[in-house]
């Protein structure tokens, strides 16, 4: 656990807004939100449908821009980046598990790998590096027998199992999970979940875990609630308690 | 109908993209076909409005106008088969004539006045009656043919400048893709010599034959052929088709065409299969909640007839306004009937090839919304 | 691995439509420039060939060599000409021609000539000919000899040479005498005396087009290039088809643009999800590029070689010839048409919001 050595947090959120619209319209999706998640911190994003916490995931991915407030993921400011330099932090900083998985539907799990060594344009023996990469991370994923396999020939924990490595493959300091278990039965979404605490945990990861669904808060160190747009400390899972300094 | 029509207000650019390759097509199509009429009209136009109901041609020359003569021996026995009301000489010749103060090629023939081988399709004036007189192409007036214009055929050194009149003006009567003039045999006798002062004999293109009332002009050329030593005589069709320009213009034209008539219903057609295919899950709900598979694929038809025929309307503009700029010199002119004929075959085969799509839209089981075969929108 | 192509080959069903209509066109475009160049070569050969700076004709004839008369005193004014070191005559006929033991006529076109074209040798013995191979079609071969025209004037073929027709029809290449034989025998009313011919080939320095026109007063003289052009529709047929064709690329255009904004529509949540993990606008742009040209090239092997079999299918008198130069040109326009159609995609995959990808972001 890396909370009691002073860190950079994985990601700080400072009074964050977004708001669609303007005048009378306008709809305020996240209304002043402040997070900090530690470096290998995980984080419960818990609310209900239509409670903001799929945009406060996207707008802390670098996928949307904040209206009002900062956004530091890492060292990184990424609170003015043009949509460029988005990418590029998309490509190299932050990973992603899609609620539908999402996965590229040719490529087998582990071509679905090398995609993010594609996008960074390795070339060379970088890309035999990235080759045997993929293979040790598919293998720790319990997924060695299937490297081979298209999408369409996973069953849904496997093909969750393959969005988990994609995401880590570039070994982002922060992974950000969109409903991870919505589409699979409980005992599968159990599965998933420990294999994310015990992937995230070996490797000092940060995640913030979007869910609805209260049973699985308790893999998270720690659980933040969201109810339209505002953010409210809620019950602390098995990690750290919230501190005071963490919101205004 | 409106289902078809929102959905494609909805998509513009697809739907746009769609009619405009239609229309580019169906304008190159109206543009070949009518370039294939343009030319053949214009290669032996002259021969098709003319009034001998048999030309007989030497046998050596393959049905070529340019390449027959015709001995006086040769007449003389054509004018003796049974079934020849009357034969008169014809002649043809390219010449460079002056007209409209302009140095111009132009083709002659030279007809027995009155007799067989006169234009038929005289639209302004009178046919000639004296040996300096002309009647030209009403395709080439503008060009110094008009009715009162007089024609200078160029001598070569040694020879004697000849000048015709036009006194009427015919309709598609040129030939060669050229300007032509229609004179007394014994006026294009002048202007032989006057271009080939060394000339000995002045000899006839082919002869022109009328047969007498009720003989089949078929059966005349075919007794003329067998009968005369050194001839091949053709009923005036078999004279158009088989000129040698006419043969493999036509034979050329049709392969290019029938591969564009092709290249139309499969564009369409595999583009409304493919969007069908896109649909399959907005079908499908539509017809879990109730909608009869009718009107779905009555919409399905309906934008088949709007994208054909807005892409006909599109190349018949566009067709209409290239002729404005260039039409006169390929003697090329929109007409009616060959662009309303091009749209309904067209529109035809779109809508048969379309048949893949309606299939697919009947084969939609509303159960598969309930199953969740994956309604991405 | 490269995504794009990684696609294509896992899945070749969904590019099968537009391979299929490019196909089409490519055979189309490759017909269509064959008839081009079939019509143009079969017509232009002997002028082609000619080893000429000027050609001269007689003014009057308003640049036809069928109409052109150059006399023996006018020859006599361009060989005086400063500049002129070779001054030939030339002379065309057409005619048919029986051939022996074939029943159809051959069509020839008998060439008299002084100064040898380019592969051709010099001018054979009185009332022989060399030939120009495609008269093989026709049933020809060396030794036979021709009954030329009506007056059947015999002519026997010496030998072949290529690419020298003359109006679509087979040369024979003649001595100036032979072909004046041919000439008077079968055209009496365009008789040639001794000693004219229908244009010289001049050689020479300097500015010699002007410089013989000014001498000799009745001549009209062109370079040999410009004596192609004025051969009968050379002009006209060259753009006229020429037309066609760019306007068919540019249906090409259109096509590869509509079913490649169909596909960039199928994948729009491939591409969001893509561009979520890091894959910039350009990159997916560019794979949708290499798509269409991949495409294109595969239409374009499989529509070249049904261009080549109809080649060989079609009968002879079809003017068709497929030139390397006429597949390459092909092969190129093709291609930039591929580019450019798939440059209409451009907006929409710009416009794919990464935000999409983790649903909705409301």
């Amino acid at each position: 656990m890396s909370s009691s050595i002073p860190s950079v947090p994985a990601l700080r959120l400072d009074g964050v807004r977004k708001v669609y619209g303007t005048g009378e319209n306008a709809i305020v999706a996240v209304d002043h939100a402040s997070l900090s998640v530690g470096g290998g911190e995980i984080v419960a994003l818990l609310g209900p449908s239509g409670s903001g916490k799929t945009t406060l995931l996207s707008i802390a991915g670098g996928l949307l821009a904040a209206t009002e407030g900062s956004v530091v993921v890492g060292a990184e400011d990424i609170t003015g980046h043009s949509p460029r330099e988005l990418t590029e932090f998309r490509r190299s900083k932050v990973g992603f598990v899609f609620q539908s998985v999402n996965l590229v539907p040719f490529l087998t799990a582990e071509e679905n790998l090398l995609v993010v060594a594609e996008l960074a344009g390795e070339r060379g023996s970088a890309r035999k590096a990235a080759r045997a990469r993929a293979k040790d991370l598919l293998a720790e994923l319990g997924l060695s027998h299937r490297t081979s396999n298209l999408p369409s020939q996973l069953s849904g924990g496997e093909r969750q199992r393959v969005a988990i490595g994609r995401a880590l493959f570039n070994s982002p300091a922060l992974v950000l999970f969109d409903e991870p278990t919505s589409a699979l039965d409980t005992k599968i979404g159990e599965q998933v979940m420990e294999l994310i605490q015990a992937e995230m945990r070996s490797r000092g990861t940060a995640a913030v875990i979007v869910t609805h669904d209260t049973r699985m808060t308790h893999y998270a160190d720690r659980t933040v609630q969201i109810i339209d747009g505002v953010l409210a400390d809620g019950v602390p899972g098995d990690g750290v308690p919230a501190t005071a300094d963490d919101h205004h | 109908m409106f289902l078809a029509l929102t959905e494609m207000r909805r998509a513009k650019v697809r739907f746009g993209l769609l009619a405009g390759a239609v229309g580019l097509l169906v304008l190159l199509i109206l543009f070949q076909q009518a370039l294939l009429t343009g030319l053949v009209n214009q290669f032996i136009g002259a021969l098709k409005n003319q009034s001998a109901d048999v030309l007989v041609y030497n046998a050596q020359a393959r049905k070529n106008l340019e390449g027959s003569i015709i001995l006086d021996q040769q007449a003389t026995a054509i004018a003796a088969v049974d079934g020849v009301a009357v034969a008169a000489p014809l002649g043809e010749g390219t010449f460079t004539v002056v007209a409209g103060d302009e140095e111009q090629d132009a083709v002659l023939f030279g007809y027995v006045l009155g007799g067989p081988g006169e234009p038929t399709t005289l639209i302004e004036g009178r046919l000639p009656e004296g040996a300096r007189e002309a009647v030209a192409s009403s395709r080439n007036a503008d060009d110094g043919f008009d009715i009162g214009d007089t024609v200078l055929i160029v001598a070569n050194p040694g020879g004697t400048e000849t000048v015709f009149t036009v006194v009427g003006l015919a309709e598609e009567i040129n030939y060669s893709v050229a300007p032509t003039l229609f004179v007394d045999f014994a006026g294009y006798e002048t202007a032989r010599r006057a271009v080939n002062p060394d000339a000995t004999l002045v000899l006839p293109s082919v002869i022109a034959v009328r047969v007498t009332d009720g003989a089949d002009p078929a059966e005349v050329a075919a007794a003329i052929t067998a009968g005369v030593d050194g001839t091949e005589a053709l009923t005036r069709q078999q004279a158009v088709d088989g000129s040698p320009g006419v043969a493999s213009v036509r034979q050329s034209f049709s392969l290019i065409l029938l591969l564009f008539y092709l290249v139309v219903p499969l564009v369409t057609g595999l583009f409304f299969l493919i969007i069908t295919f896109q649909k399959a899950g907005a079908l499908t709900l539509l017809r879990a909640i109730g909608s009869p598979a009718g009107p779905l694929v009555r919409s399905l038809l309906i934008q088949v007839v709007i994208v054909v025929l807005s892409g006909a309307a599109l190349a018949t503009v566009l067709f209409w306004i290239a002729t404005l700029f260039g039409g006169g010199s390929l003697g090329i002119t929109v007409e009616p009937v060959p662009v309303v004929a091009t749209t309904l075959a067209v529109l035809v085969l779109a809508l048969l090839t379309s048949l893949a799509a309606v299939r697919r839209v009947l084969r939609i089981d509303p159960i598969a919304a309930t199953t969740g075969g994956g309604v991405q929108v | 691995m490269n995504l794009a192509l990684t696609e294509l080959r896992r899945q070749p069903s969904r590019f099968a439509v537009a391979t299929v209509v490019l196909t089409f066109l490519s055979l189309l475009l490759l017909l269509l420039g064959g008839l081009l160049d079939g019509l143009y070569l079969g017509s232009t050969g002997a002028i082609r060939a000619q080893r000429a700076d000027v050609i001269a004709y007689s003014e009057s004839a308003r640049d036809s060599f069928l109409r052109s008369r150059v006399t023996a005193d006018m020859r006599e004014t361009v060989e005086g000409v400063d500049g002129v070191t070779e001054v030939g005559g030339l002379g065309f006929t057409l005619l048919g021609a029986t051939v022996p033991g074939e029943a159809d006529l051959a069509d020839v076109a008998v060439a008299g000539y002084e100064l040898a074209p380019s592969g051709v040798p010099d001018p054979p013995p009185a009332g022989r000919a060399w030939a120009d191979d495609t008269l093989q079609d026709a049933g020809v071969s060396i030794g036979d000899t021709l009954l030329v025209g009506p007056a059947a004037t015999p002519i026997v073929v010496d030998g072949w040479v290529e690419d020298t027709n003359y109006l679509q029809q087979g040369a024979l290449w003649v001595t100036l005498g032979t072909w004046r034989e041919v000439q008077n025998a079968n055209r009496p009313d365009a008789f040639v005396a001794d000693g004219v011919v229908q244009v010289l080939i001049v050689r020479g320095d300097g500015d010699l087009a002007a410089a013989v026109d000014e001498a000799t007063g009745s001549t009209s003289s062109l370079t040999r290039d410009q004596a192609v052009n004025a051969l009968p529709g050379v002009k006209a047929q060259s753009s006229t088809f020429n037309v066609i064709i760019y306007s068919t690329l540019a249906v090409v255009l259109a096509v590869v643009g509509l079913f490649f904004s169909l596909l960039t529509l199928e994948r729009t949540g491939l591409y969001g999800v893509l561009k979520a993990i890091g894959a910039s606008t350009r990159r997916l742009f560019a794979g949708v590029v290499l798509q269409a040209v991949a495409v294109a090239v595969l239409a374009f092997a499989i529509g070249g070689f049904l261009a080549w079999l109809a080649d060989r299918a079609l009968p002879g008198e079809v003017p068709l010839q497929l030139t390397v130069g006429r597949y390459v040109f092909t092969f190129v326009a093709l291609i930039v048409a591929a580019v450019l159609g798939s440059a209409i995609s451009l907006r929409r995959v710009t416009r794919i919001d990464p935000a999409s990808a983790i649903g909705s972001a409301a």
